[in-house]
This record gives C-alpha cells, structure tokens and sequence, in this order.
C-alpha cells in the first residue's frame, strides 16, 4: 500500500500529483474538534425535553388534533429526549 | 434532481391567490412553537461560531479539512439536497400524481448515487480536485473548466434566490410571516455561519439539520398509517375518493403518456430520468459532489454517497406517503393552485395540512423547524459551492494567479456574503418578474445532462481530447437551449422533442436532456476522432485504465464499499416490485 500524499496546504486550487491513495486514511486526526454528533444530541435533548413538558401539560389541555388521545407530543418528545441524551453521553467531550 | 422539480413546484405558488393574500393562515405558532425555531437560530450559528478557530487553510475552508467520515459526508450529501421546497413541493406532487413521485427518488436517485459511489468517486478524490470544474480542467483544459465554472456559479446564485424567495412565500402562506423577515432573517444566518466556519459548518448544520428534517417530519407517516390501519386500507380509501385514477402504482400506466396524470412514457423515465438527468445531477452538481470530497480517505468517499442512498431511498417514507395520506385521509378535496377559492386549499398545502392534523403545540413546532432546516441547508449548499468554485475556478486561475492561503480563504468568507446578497438580490427580482420562474427549470436542465456526458467519458475514456470534451459540452448544451426555444415558439415541435404531442413540461425536460445528453456525446467522439489525445502520463489519477486504484480486497466483506452499495440496489428493486 502506497503512502498517503501530503495535502496541499497551500490553498491552491491545483492537485498534488498522485499516482494511487491510501484506501483508508489510519493518521489520527490533528485536532480535537467537538464531534458534530455531540451537537446534534445537544438540540434533540432540548427539544425533547420541551415537547415531554408540552406533552404532559397536554393531558389536561388536549390539542383539536386527530388522534390527541394517543398524545404523540408526550412520546415523541420522549424518544427525542432519549436519542438526545445517549448522543450528549455518548459524544460529550472529555479531557483526556 | 428534485431541484428540478421543487423550482417547477415552486412556480405553482405564483400562479393565484392564497390564503396569504386573503389574509389568512393555516397554522398558528404557539409561544412553545416559537422557542423551538428560536432555539434552532441559536444553535446553527453557535455552530458557525464554535468552528471558526478550526477554518484556517483553504483546504479547511473550501473542503472541511478533507475531514469528514463516511456517515458525516454521507449524511451532508443527503441533507444538502433535502430542501423545504423538496419536502412541501413532492408532498403536493404525490397528492397530484400519486405514488408516480417517488420515480424522483428511487429511479431518479439511487442508480446515479451508487454510480457516484462506485465508479466516479475514486477519480474526483484520487486528482484531489477542489471542484468539478477543478475536474474538467484537469481533465480537459481551461475553456472546459470556464463553460463548466461559470454555468454552474450562473445557476447556483439564481436558484438559492428562486428558492429563497418560494420558501419566503410558503411561509407568508403557512405562518403568516412577513416575506422580507423570512428572507433576510433566514438568508442573513446561513450567510453568517458558512462564512464563519467554511464547509466545516456547511456540513456540520447540514447533519443537524438531517436529525431535525427527520424527526419534524416523521410523525405524519406515522399517525397517518395509525389513522389509515394499513396500506390496503390507505388503498381502498384513496380508491374510495379517487375512483378515477391509479394514485398507488409506479410502472403500471406507464405503458403510455396518455395512461398517467403526468404524461410521461417508461422510457422518459427509464432514461430520460433515471439515467441522463439522475446521474447528471447526482454525479456532476458540485453542490452535492463538494460534500463527498471532504471525506477523510477514499473508502469514505466512496461509502459516503452508498450510506446516503439508503436515506435518499427512505425519504418518500416522509415526503411521499404524506401526499397519500392526503389523497386517502382528508375530508375535503385539495385543487390546484390557480383553482382555489374561498375556504380551498390547494395540492401545495398538503404537507401542512397533514402536520395541523397530527401536531399540536411542541410538534408543530418541530415540524416548521424541519421546513426551516431544510430550506437552510439547501442555501448553505449552494452558497458554499459558489464560493468554492468562484475562488479556485475563476478568481485564483484568472484573476489573482499568486497569493496566500489566507487571501483565497478570505476571499472564500467574502464569496458567501457576495453568494447570499445575490440570492436575495435574485429573490427580489423573481418577486417583481414572476415570470422569470418559468425559465429556472429549463437553466438547469441546459447544463447538467451535457455535463454528466462530458465528465463521464472524460473519466471512462482516454482517447476523449480536450477539444473533443470542450466541443461536445458547448454543443451539448447549445443543442438544449435550441430545443427549449424551438417547442416555446413552435409547440407543435414537442411531438418530435418528446416523443408525443401528449407530454407535459416534465416529459418534455426529460427527453430534452436525452437528447442534449446524446448531443454532447456524438460531438465527443466525433471531434476526439480527428484531434490528439492527452498522452496517457498526464491522466494519471484522472481517467480508467491509466489510474491505478487502492485494492480493498483486504478489507472483509462488510466494509467494502462494494457490498452496501449491492444491498442498496437490491433494496431499490423490491420497492419497485412492492408498488409496481
């Protein structure tokens, strides 16, 4: 397997000459950037945990919406609050 | 692709007078609605914030650090596609047409992502290219690269405006909102997020807005097939309302352009779509292309487009069936948009219709937010794309040869405001002339069949000559607009064009495509024929036969790309034997 070529750091809009490439690229990365999936939990949490609160002040204030009874909000807001939170535990960035 | 359709989609919001300019509105915001909306500004452009200190060569810039993992890129490609208009425009086509709409996303997606994937893939990444156009010079030489550039900056801008200024108005309709605050204040936080962090926050909004798409859209199929109790049961209901018509099969009136609502023949579809127009807007469009790039190695790169079949394949499961359930669910009828009348909606309101019907307070909200996500990152998409091939496809070749990363980077930052303020200088010009709609599908159309002609065999082929590939994509793309004017001037014309006097607007696009497609292709060759060839050291890394490609025959089966990308087909093909 061929080494990975140097990228072209100087911003040119031309190629490096390569002959082949690296199917897979094993260099750890160089920086320590927060994972987008840490954001992603971030705002799912949030609007999880808003929509739970919606969906239980719902039980005494029920929407006009078509199946109202199965109070979507609460489950939904649930689920959103689940996926959010295993994201955030799972990508939360900690010092190494 | 469904840019392709959104813009046509879009059009229809021009036709009449709507509820918005009978003052009325179809969803009303509660305070909880709003917090959601507010939270989701907030966070995209904490985003934009947070990845600036990370934006610091062009590569971080232009190509997030060629950084991204395969689910990242794939994801982003998804979502940079995902447009608010693909979402509420193919609900309002599947209440028009049927099932038939989820042609743009299967036949019309899959085969070309895979394409991509599999074939096209390794060259983009192996020549290290910045953009297609990048490609095309590499390739073929600067006149290719400069017909390629400045079509594709041409119809970037012009279609991030004609998109700006539809979702601007699918809000005055839905919300009530004021169209200037929709604009400016949507516009102005992409502007200042990408310019912020690059592609890095491109992509990064891009995946957060794939999540909140997703989650925001997905409760209507849900209740709605509790509400139905099956699919024999949505069925018999749609045929109960609909006693006319076939709304829930995909090849079966396909046989002639007068069997279907929408007018078009297997054929148009089969290679019109499926094969000129799919994989020339799949495989070419740098809006959708640039996400790939910025993978971390070439297994990701090509996994990327695999992983974003399987959603692209999915979406009719949020966009589609919502359409249906419409046809099935709703106790009134919707019309179309130049019919509607006092306490009518028309065919563009169903996907809003559907989420008043499930979603109270809270999830109403997210749902609007998905509207809102989706338009986002279509915008961030193009105006991302436009800097890139401004900066490195015009500006370094052409105007400022010699300068430092940091000034290319800077120019990139001043690209995406310049991007935004012409997007929404567009949005105000389609809003004074809103004629100018009408000729947005057609732009499209002129260049990215000719272009998907152009690259492929430039990628397949060695013995395709520059001049060969110059020639073939101006003629390619000349022959279209001759054929656009020649059916505008002389309708009787449309019966050679497309095959039959009874094709509508969308059969005629696609054979228009085929042809430009076989245009391109015929002067290609010819022109190849009689000039000289690149000798074969100079398409090292750019061309089949003269590349030589990574083996993975290390890697176990389920982490070739290969083997997705087999499942990704095979699943393609039950669905289209399911609804056949």
């Amino acid at each position: 397997m061929e080494s990975k070529p140097q990228k072209n750091k100087s911003g040119g809009g031309g190629r490096t000459p390569i002959v082949a490439i690296d199917v897979e690229d094993h260099k750890p990365p160089e920086h320590h950037m927060i994972p987008v999936w840490f954001f992603v939990g971030v705002i799912l949490l949030a609007y999880g945990l808003i929509i739970t609160g919606t969906g239980i002040y719902e039980f005494s204030n029920p929407p006009a919406t078509v199946l109202s009874n199965l109070h979507p909000t609460l489950w939904w807001g649930a689920i959103l609050t689940i996926v959010g939170g295993v994201y955030v535990y799972s990508f939360m960035p900690r010092k190494s | 692709m469904n840019s392709l359709l959104s813009n046509t989609l879009a059009m229809l919001w021009f036709a009449a007078p709507g509820p918005a300019q009978t003052g009325s509105r179809l969803i009303l915001l509660h305070p909880v609605d709003l917090a959601i909306v507010v939270i989701y500004f907030a966070v995209v452009l904490g985003i934009g914030l947070y990845l600036k200190k990370y934006t610091k060569s062009g590569e971080d810039f232009f190509l997030a650090g060629r950084d991204m993992t395969a689910w990242v890129a794939g994801l982003s490609f998804v979502s940079a596609n995902l447009g608010a208009l693909e979402l509420m425009g193919w609900a309002a086509a599947s209440y028009q047409y049927g099932i038939l709409a989820a042609h743009w996303y299967w036949i019309g997606g899959i085969p070309a992502i895979l394409f991509l994937g599999l074939v096209m893939m390794p060259f983009y990444y192996i020549s290290k290219t910045h953009s297609v156009p990048g490609y095309l010079q590499l390739r073929f030489g600067e006149p290719t690269r400069v017909v390629g550039a400045l079509s594709f900056i041409f119809m970037t801008v012009f279609m991030s405006g004609v998109n700006m200024y539809a979702m601007a108005l699918v809000m005055k309709v839905v919300l009530g909102w004021n169209i200037h605050f929709s604009i400016w204040v949507s516009s102005l936080t992409v502007g200042a997020y990408v310019a912020l962090g690059g592609l890095y926050s491109a992509i990064f909004n891009e995946v957060l807005q794939f999540f909140l798409i997703w989650f925001g859209a997905l409760l209507i199929p849900i209740l709605g097939m509790i509400e139905a109790g099956s699919w024999a049961g949505l069925v018999a209901r749609i045929h109960q309302n609909f006693p006319q018509g076939d709304y829930t099969h995909m090849w079966r009136t396909m046989g002639h352009f007068a069997d279907n609502p929408m007018g078009i023949h297997w054929t148009g579809i089969v290679f019109g779509l499926g094969f000129v127009m799919g994989f020339g807007y799949w495989t070419t469009d740098f809006l959708v292309v640039q996400r790939i790039l910025a993978a971390k190695d070439l297994r990701a790169a090509k996994m990327a487009p695999i992983i974003g079949s399987y959603f692209k394949m999915a979406v009719p499961f949020i966009v589609i069936l919502p359409g249906l359930l419409g046809l099935g669910l709703l106790p009134f009828k919707l019309v179309p948009e130049s019919a509607v009348g006092v306490g009518q909606h028309s065919y563009n309101e169903v996907l809003p219709l559907m989420l008043a019907r499930y979603c109270g307070p809270g999830l109403l909200g997210l749902g609007i937010t998905a509207l809102i996500a989706g338009f986002m990152s279509g915008m961030a998409g193009n105006v991302s794309a436009f800097a890139t091939v401004w900066t490195y496809d015009i500006y370094r070749p052409f105007i400022r040869k010699t300068a430092s990363d940091n000034h290319y980077v800077s120019m990139g930052r001043w690209c995406t405001i310049l991007g935004v303020v012409i997007s929404i200088a567009t949005a105000y010009l389609v809003m004074q002339f809103g004629s100018i709609m009408d000729y947005v599908q057609a732009l499209f159309s002129f260049f990215i069949a000719p272009l998907f002609g152009t690259v492929v065999l430039g990628m397949l082929w060695k013995r395709v000559t520059p001049a060969g590939g110059f020639w073939g994509l101006l003629a390619g793309s000349l022959s279209s607009i001759f054929m656009f004017l020649l059916v505008k001037f002389d309708p009787s014309k449309l019966a050679y064009i497309a095959l039959s006097s009874h094709a509508k607007d969308m059969a005629e696009n696609m054979y228009r495509a085929l042809w430009s497609w076989v245009i391109c292709v015929i002067v290609t060759v010819a022109v190849s024929a009689f000039t000289k060839p690149k000798p074969v050291a100079e398409l090292t890394g750019l061309v089949y036969g003269c590349t030589e490609l990574p083996s993975e025959g290390h890697l176990p089966l389920w982490k070739r790309p290969i083997f997705w990308a087999a499942i990704s087909a095979g699943l393609l093909v039950i669905l289209q034997w399911i609804f056949w």
